[in-house]
């Protein structure tokens, strides 16, 4: 399992069309993938989850990875929110 | 890919939650809106949305938005006329309309079958607007 804390550069946040990219990325990996904000858990590969997590430009979450390819998973998420 | 049919009884609400959904698939996913009457009344047409399904049924099946009421009817008699190589693969989802739309089309994107992508969209039901 790997976690990676990471700061949203984005200003966008994650709404609308950059939650839909980083679901799609999320989708392209094997391993379980979570995010994490204020405690709230959801799923990396529903949109929906990602929306109601409502991270804003400036957040701090929470990305845990765990399967064969969660290194590149995290690795990837991470460098999309930067 | 699975195809996404938006029914609305306004060719507004229709238009303006494929924008949204079109702004976040990139264009990626076969979607189309049947909206409204003929003569531009708010109201569905059973024709329209048959036409509709065909155009965008591209042999994985088509999953079918509705807004209220007798747009499930209207959708309903359609599906009813289509081509049995159609019919037993055009589904309507139980789900609220923008959220559905988009997870409907995202899902589809993701080259998932029919059945997955309905039951995804129809899960969207689960989950409270404020978290």
């Amino acid at each position: 399992m790997i976690q990676r804390n990471v700061k949203i550069s984005n200003k966008l946040g994650l709404h609308a069309r950059p939650a839909a990219e980083f679901v799609e990325k999320a989708n392209t990996f094997k391993s379980r993938i979570s995010v994490e904000k204020d405690g709230k858990k959801v799923n990396a590969k529903s949109i929906i989850e990602i929306l109601t997590l409502g991270a804003k430009y400036g957040c701090s979450i929470k990305i845990t990875a765990e399967g064969e390819d969660e290194a590149e998973a995290v690795e990837a998420l991470a460098k999309l929110l930067s | 890919m699975v195809g996404i049919l938006l029914v609305s009884h306004s060719s507004k609400i229709a238009q303006g939650t494929l924008e949204l959904v079109e702004q976040m698939t990139k264009g990626k996913v076969r979607i189309d809106i049947a909206a409204g009457t003929a003569d531009n009344r708010l109201g569905t047409d059973a024709g329209m949305i048959k036409q509709k399904i065909e155009k965008i049924h591209s042999g994985d099946g088509v999953l079918v938005l509705v807004d209220l009421g007798s747009a499930v009817m209207s959708t309903e008699l359609a599906i009813e006329k289509l081509d049995e190589s159609l019919r037993s693969t055009t589904l309507i989802a139980d789900a609220p309309f923008v959220e559905g739309a988009v997870v409907a089309a995202l899902e589809a994107s993701f080259g998932k079958s029919l059945e997955e992508v309905k039951k995804l969209t129809e899960d969207v039901k689960k989950y409270s607007k404020l978290g």
